[in-house]
């Protein structure tokens, strides 16, 4: 049997104990096929004196060369014909630059696993129908964006009895559409079916700001739930943020803080985190975290501030077994969490560069925001 | 915060002070002007009040905010000081700057020439340097401006309070500043300032200047954001390097006139190479602050990014202990990796002026490193491709009174000849 099977398969998607050797072995197997598919790939491994071979024992999962999202943004690094394979996305592409993606039927087959054992996991499917509200943009054929596509997708978690955009498609441009979403809620309110937001943690944030304003205090039905998902930025420090918005869910729509469920993934690393209970982002046996020194690169123990590389055996149509993000994380052991999950927990500090930076050479603010090219 | 006519304002007064400003405006152009020893005496005296330590506890989060040096501080308020802005003035405007003689031409009258103000500027400040949005204005007023100052969003309060202490120090200023904390986004507000306003001084990247070009219908003071470089000789003094690596360091290549990378006069790639290995050596001898980790990641996942891409880029990247010199092939000034990381490209002498030309709009400071009789000549071939600063290599980013901004004097260009009968 293919080795990623047994591993996306595998009951428990956090006994990273159990499944260590597994892993390990699926991201051997992923790795000599990216070797022996993506000559750039190969390249890159060879320039740095890797071989697919070396892929021994965890710690080797370091030595890795790891593929920066910024050289995806600029390179299309496929092992199967793109034309062929069924699904695209790109990346939000909210620095200016997109990363074009393909996966092929047999990483989505384990990427349907890992969402059923994700969502068996943290008691996300209901045999009740519900309306769901969706924060982001309503499905087109235009539109390849990945969270509208995952964002569709959650809509099957439960059998769907509406579904309500924010952004719909009127006319060839999406506009955006507050007033329907808050109909929707008013009259579900009176009914009996639950409802389930889907967004961005921000635009959720404004809708129940929104809300609040004009007065709106809801009980929503039992089994009502807060979704939220999106791109890694949505997730930094924000820890005052995060409590207002539980509190508003609360005070607004009914919803307590723990039908509050966050996701995140990334189109380069599409792996489903879910968080716990308590809010954080633990690691499933379908990857794993390397912090990486901010200067040399060097995995970083844990517990350090560094920048966030990302492992999966997932997919086989591209070479995403490692990828360095732009995040800089750290992370944390499971004990430090208290919630009982067994693997470490992540916890997204920001981006590399910072904001407010003091500079008047030309291009620089850009550059180091990572807003592509200079 | 708002400052409008030597009176401090709560920002929600906005709309009443945007209702007054026409009224404030005229009436501060039709009473009597501002003599710039006027302006000149407020300025030393808050220069005076400053260096005594009388605002420290807002300077001094300031410069520690922004991480600058004592020395970089004292430079800064000398600026301001009377023998700086006495000398800036007679630069500006030529000795004779009190009175202009008049004009005689066969045939005619004597024509009376007056140096006049334009009337209503408007700066548009950025966030890059704090403090400057007062000295954009301390500048207007010398010109005997009334000015309109919109605030950068990440002002710190430090250009309200200064320029606030400055009106206090001298009301007859009073009438001739106006501060507003708007945002860019409020295109109401900023269209009010460009409806009242005779000259746009613009600060900041593209995005900035552009959307001046598009509010405002009068002359308008681009200081964009601009790119330098050095130009070296392949057998530079080692002094020469090791000033330029200090430079490069110590400015964390933040600055417009922070060297981004170097030119090599010529052609051969073993040569350009020899050069790199040399640069290198002295960037890792040299010191400068570190950057914070948020940033030195962002210079390593780039240059590890680059490096994955050498083999398309053909770029040799040399890289040690956070500092990096990457040896390109092609000829394009562009920004370095900053913080240590910085290009070499090779670059005949003759091909400077095609290979910069099409930069015009960027191009500031260059570093010069050479022998002594080549200076002459290279600097002409350079200042020819627009530069607008030629420097020994560790002073691109000298601050010495009296130097043209960007090739302009501001205080020349805030003002226009007006000629009676």
């Amino acid at each position: 049997m293919d080795r990623r099977t047994k591993l996306f398969r595998h009951r428990d998607p956090y006994d990273i104990p159990g499944t260590n050797e597994q892993f390990l072995a699926a991201m051997a197997q992923n790795c000599r096929y990216q070797y022996d598919h993506c000559p750039d790939y190969r390249r890159i491994l060879t320039e740095r004196g890797f071989s697919p071979d070396r892929l021994r024992g965890t710690r080797d999962l370091g030595a890795l060369p790891p593929i920066p999202t910024l050289y995806f943004k600029r390179h299309e690094l496929f092992s199967m014909p793109p034309g062929k394979l069924p699904v695209k996305a790109t990346s939000s592409g909210t620095s200016g630059s997109r990363s074009r993606i393909g996966f092929d039927l047999m990483s989505l087959r384990r990427g349907a696993d890992m969402v059923w054992r994700m969502g068996r996991y943290h008691d996300l499917f209901s045999p009740q129908p519900c309306h769901y509200l969706i924060l982001g943009y309503e499905p087109h054929k235009s539109n390849q964006m990945a969270f509208t596509k995952t964002g569709y997708g959650f809509t099957f978690f439960a059998p769907a009895l509406s579904r309500t955009y924010a952004l719909q498609y009127r006319d060839g441009q999406y506009v955006l559409c507050l007033e329907d979403l808050q109909k929707r809620l008013l009259s579900a309110a009176k009914g009996g079916a639950p409802v389930r937001t889907i967004g961005f943690p921000a635009y959720t944030y404004m809708l129940l700001a929104e809300l609040k304003k004009q007065g709106v205090r809801l009980k929503l039905p039992k089994g009502s739930k807060l979704t939220m998902g999106g791109g890694w930025k949505q997730f930094y420090a924000q820890k005052v943020e995060k409590e207002a918005l539980y509190a508003l869910a609360e005070e607004v729509l009914g919803i307590g803080e723990g039908e509050c469920v966050e996701f995140f993934g990334a189109v380069e690393h599409p792996i489903l985190y879910t968080s716990c209970p308590r809010h954080h982002f633990h690691i499933p046996i379908y990857s794993r975290a390397i912090i990486r020194d901010p200067e040399t690169l060097r995995p970083l123990p844990m517990g350090e501030l560094g920048l966030l590389d990302l492992l999966t055996p997932m997919v086989m149509s591209q070479p995403l077994l490692s990828v360095m993000t732009d995040d800089l994380a750290i992370l944390h052991p499971a004990k430090s969490c208290g919630c009982g999950i067994p693997s470490p927990w992540l916890e997204i500090v920001g981006r590399v560069g910072v904001r407010d930076i003091v500079t008047c050479a030309a291009g620089a603010e850009q550059f180091l925001q990572g807003e592509g090219r200079t | 915060m708002i400052l409008a006519n030597g009176a401090l304002y709560p920002d929600e007064a906005l709309p009443e002070q945007l209702a007054a400003l026409e009224g404030h405006c005229l009436a501060a152009l039709q009473g009597p002007a501002l003599p710039p020893e006027t302006v000149i005496a407020a300025c030393d005296a808050l220069a005076g009040q400053i260096a005594a330590g009388a605002y420290d506890s807002a300077v001094r989060s300031f410069l520690e905010a922004f991480q600058i040096g004592e020395g970089a501080f004292r430079a800064a308020l000398g600026l301001f000081r009377r023998e700086s802005l006495t000398y800036q003035c007679t630069l500006a405007w030529g000795p004779d700057w009190r009175e202009l003689p008049p004009l005689r031409h066969p045939g005619f009258q004597p024509i009376r020439r007056r140096r006049m103000p334009l009337g209503v500027l408007f700066h548009i400040a950025a966030g890059n340097v704090d403090g400057l949005p007062a000295y954009s204005v301390v500048e207007g007023l010398l010109a005997g401006n009334v000015n309109i100052l919109k605030l950068p969003s990440a002002d710190r309060g430090l250009s309200v309070l200064l320029l606030h202490a400055l009106v206090t120090i001298e009301p007859a200023l009073a009438p001739f500043v106006y501060v507003f904390d708007v945002p860019s986004t409020d295109l109401a507000s900023l269209e009010i300032f460009a409806a009242l306003a005779d000259g746009v001084a613009v600060w900041g990247g593209d995005e900035a200047v552009q959307a001046a070009y598009r509010l405002a219908d009068c002359r308008i003071f681009p200081w964009g954001h601009k790119l330098s470089f050095a130009y070296a000789e392949p057998d530079a003094a080692e002094g020469d390097l090791l000033a330029l690596a200090r430079h490069i360091r110590e400015t964390g290549q933040v600055l417009c006139s922070s060297c981004q990378g170097v030119f090599v006069d010529t052609e051969d790639p073993a040569v350009l190479e020899a050069f790199g290995r040399r640069l290198f050596d002295a960037l890792l001898a040299a010191d400068g602050p570190r950057p914070d980790r948020g940033l030195a990641a962002r210079a390593a996942l780039q240059l590890y990014n680059d490096q994955l891409e050498a083999v398309e880029t053909g770029r040799v990247i040399l890289r040690q202990n956070g500092v990096s010199v990457t040896i390109c092939p092609d000829r394009e000034l562009e920004l370095g990796r900053m913080f240590g990381n910085c290009w070499v490209k090779a670059l005949p002498r003759e091909e400077i002026l095609p290979a910069l030309k099409p930069k015009k709009r960027l191009l500031q400071t260059c570093g010069l490193l050479c022998a002594p009789e080549e200076r002459e000549a290279l600097g002409d071939l350079l200042a020819r491709a627009g530069v607008v600063r030629v420097t020994e290599p560790g002073e691109m980013s000298r601050t010495i009174p009296g130097e043209a901004h960007d090739g302009i004097y501001p205080l020349a260009a805030y003002m226009r000849i007006v000629e009676t009968v």
